[in-house]
């Protein structure tokens, strides 16, 4: 059995190549049991959409000796829970004065941080099954990926911290038991969630067993996202074997715009093989024209990938009309239209790689520009930061001021895992605290290991200290810009103030049910005062005139299928969606015939974006369309950034 | 009536004392009020009471705070050195 894992930062084609290999090389000429399955862990999908196919978290045939498989970790879980209700209740009702009722509250409540810690778990569930021989895992962007990584560790401490619960259960049992008897169910499910955690760690490491490669576009912005990628796997003692730079643009006669993309591909390329390249595999993959979706075409891709040859086998190009833009747009600042005006929290959101860093620093720069009374944050809450990279300047997990960048602007790029090492003692206390109010709270009891948490970055920590930190800045700063995670994790975040009140809440009720006991103290005050701020920022997010959600998309079929997605679910959680910024746009084609063809396939994918937004928009609101210019070499550095923002156009009746 | 008095007096002393004690405690540790208030806060983020219901609990209870606060006046306050009706009480031996 072995794992294939495709990791890279959002939007250079993960999914596309992952299924690519994948099609290439599952052989439908094996015996049935000889078996590929793909298997996508980034919460928000797209590999039904590379295959064109609806996918879900039950194996589908896409042919022959190939499988595919999105994970719904929560249902995952669920199921998980389901099977191990009864043993994970004794053990918490034996390590605590907890009740059947109370633990039944416990268990009901959502985690954050599930998508990682249930992700591998399942994968590591098909592994077991005997079903397969290679599973290629589609990963989530960068940042997430290597929560997803550290996962076992997590649940390695979980497990350390159920045993400890179930420690003075186990000395008084067999004090008292004269026949003794098998391990218990608790026993049993303490025991399995230490080996898998072990088994999942040691295959990971393993070379033989698990190949890592790493896909990067040929732009810098990629580029430095896997550097610092890299050092982190490797860190982790994970090795990357292969290392695949996706769509280089392919030689073709002069052109103004593709010459200079060109120029900065053979530069960012010089890099890779310097800095990336080494003894790892590399495989340069030719840019098609459109996105390659379908199970045919990703086939024919990933023939080109797997024999190492550079060429696409597509129909020649000829010259295409691009169409004229069909709709009037007028130019508008940034700081100036109505979805950001007057709001004094702003997301930026969207799929992987369509520039939502970059339309974000953009807006704050000019935000801060335009009114230098005001003060402005631009934070990040992508654990993959590339704020700095778009800025051209260092950012910290400290907000400060970049280099050449307005007076009144702060930039802030959090740093969870030291957030949390920042909150330690705290924690801490509150971890005892929590331990003395529900459980004996004699030394070695789960409150101890539980500590041992703030040693690792477990999964859902990124989105928790997003959040806390939103609420901290809110005192200081006039108006709030967030560059998001990619949209499966920009969702956890804003669904984060839900689940975390109904956390508090649970925790609130426990102190109370046992003030006799423990005197409500410290932990009380402080979850009182945390109840508080999420009731608030809960009425800030949903207050339409303070906060908005602006998606950045671009003019494809990928990312339009994801936008429409998550447009819904922010409109589900009543958040106000007043515009999309659809980025990159080749509003002035060069003269090849490739420039030609992008641009006409572009207004096309605008216009299907257009019926979907009047679609939606019936129902909840009028969305506005941004168009965003192409430009190359991407904006990088408060100046180009600034000028860039000021190129954006409004659609009229949009 | 010597044994009389000093019953008197004996059984006197042990009331104040008593009184001088809770008074003290209530005095010096407003800690039973804030555990209340922390209550009430608690019930309050779990809406177990409405936010009318909180503000009159608050009121009253931020009223028996300030009451406690309030610098004392004379006749509560007492020490073992302290004299009743001209006898001192540490050397009152019967």
């Amino acid at each position: 059995m072995k794992l294939i894992f495709y990791g890279g930062k959002g939007g250079v084609g993960k999914t596309t190549c992952a299924s690519a290999f994948a099609l290439a090389t599952a052989s439908p000429n094996k015996k049935p049991s000889d078996r590929m399955l793909i298997v996508s862990t980034d919460p928000a999908h797209s590999l039904g959409d590379a295959f064109g196919l609806r996918l879900s978290s039950a194996p589908r045939r896409i042919r022959r000796g190939l499988d595919a498989v999105e994970l719904d970790a929560r249902r995952a879980f669920a199921r998980w829970l389901r099977e191990n209700r009864r043993a994970l209740g004794d053990i918490l009702e034996h390590g605590t004065w907890l009740d059947a009722t109370d633990v039944d509250t416990l268990l009901d409540l959502s985690f954050p941080g599930i998508d990682e810690l249930v992700g591998l778990m399942e994968i590591e569930r098909f592994a077991r099954s005997g079903q397969y021989d290679v599973i290629v895992v589609d990963t989530a962007p960068t940042g997430h990926t290597l929560r997803l990584l550290a996962a076992p560790e997590t649940v390695g401490v979980v497990a350390g911290v159920l045993d400890a619960l179930q420690d003075e259960h186990r000395v008084i049992r067999d004090q008292l038991a004269r026949v003794t008897r098998g391990p218990e169910a608790a026993d049993r499910l303490i025991a399995a969630l230490a080996a898998q955690a072990t088994e999942i760690a040691e295959r990971l490491r393993d070379r033989r067993r698990t190949s890592f490669r790493w896909v990067t576009l040929p732009e810098m912005m990629s580029v430095d996202e896997s550097l610092d990628a890299f050092n982190a796997l490797e860190r982790a003692g994970l090795h990357v074997d292969e290392v695949v730079v996706n769509r280089l643009l392919p030689a073709a006669r002069p052109c103004p715009l593709c010459d200079r993309r060109r120029a900065e591909e053979k530069k960012a390329l010089g890099v890779i093989r310097r800095r990336l390249g080494g003894r790892r595999r590399l495989r340069l993959i030719p840019a098609d024209v459109t996105e390659p979706r379908g199970v045919r075409r990703l086939a024919a891709l990933g023939r080109v990938m797997t024999d190492g040859s550079r060429r696409l086998p597509h129909p020649p190009l000829t010259v295409a009309r691009v169409p004229a833009n069909s709709r009037q747009t007028k130019s508008v600042r940034p700081e100036a239209l109505p979805a950001i005006r007057g709001a004094s929290l702003i997301f930026f959101g969207g799929k992987g790689g369509v520039g939502k860093t970059t339309a974000a620093a953009a807006t704050a720069l000019r935000m801060a520009r335009a009114a230098p009374e005001r003060r402005i944050l631009l934070l990040s809450t992508d654990p993959a930061h590339s704020l700095s990279d778009v800025l051209d300047a260092p950012a910290s997990d400290e907000a400060a001021v970049i280099r050449r960048g307005p007076p009144n602007l702060r930039v802030r790029e959090i740093d969870a895992p030291r957030a949390l090492a920042a909150k330690r003692a705290g924690l801490e206390a509150a971890l005892a605290e929590i331990a003395s109010a529900i459980g004996q709270g004699a030394p070695g009891t789960g409150a101890d290991r539980a500590a041992e948490l703030m040693n690792l970055a477990p999964p859902g920590i990124d989105e928790l200290f997003g959040i806390v930190s939103v609420i901290d800045a809110r005192a200081d700063y006039d108006a709030i810009v967030v560059d998001t995670a990619p949209t499966g994790h920009a969702l956890r975040l804003l669904e984060l103030p839900d689940a975390a009140r109904e956390w508090v809440q649970a925790l609130l009720r426990v102190l109370l049910k046992y003030r006799g006991l423990v005197r409500p103290g410290q932990l009380a005050q402080e979850l009182v005062a945390v109840a508080k701020s999420i009731r608030e920022l809960q009425a800030l997010l949903r207050d339409g005139t303070q906060t908005r959600c602006i998606t950045v998309t671009r003019a494809a079929e990928t990312p339009r299928l994801e936008t429409e997605r998550l447009l819904k679910r922010l409109r589900q959680l009543r958040l106000t969606t007043p515009a999309v910024v659809v980025n990159a746009l080749t509003v002035q084609p060069g003269t090849c015939v490739r420039c030609q063809t992008v641009a006409a396939a572009e207004r096309r994918s605008l216009t299907a974006l257009r019926r979907t937004l009047r679609r939606s928009g019936r129902r909840s609101g009028q969305c506005a369309i941004i168009q965003a210019p192409l430009v190359a070499p991407p904006p990088t550095g408060v100046v180009a950034l600034e000028r860039w923002g000021g190129r954006w156009q409004l659609e009229l009746g949009s | 009536m010597f044994i009389l008095d000093s019953l008197l007096i004996g059984s006197l002393r042990f009331v104040l004392d008593k009184v001088v004690q809770a008074a003290e405690a209530e005095m010096q540790d407003d800690s039973a009020l804030r555990e209340q208030l922390l209550e009430a806060q608690m019930r309050l983020e779990l809406g177990e009471i409405t936010d009318e219901e909180f503000a009159e609990t608050e009121r009253d209870i931020l009223a028996a705070i300030r009451e406690i606060k309030r610098p004392q006046q004379g006749a509560i306050s007492m020490s073992p050195t302290d004299k009743i009706a001209g006898v001192d009480i540490d050397t009152f031996e019967s």
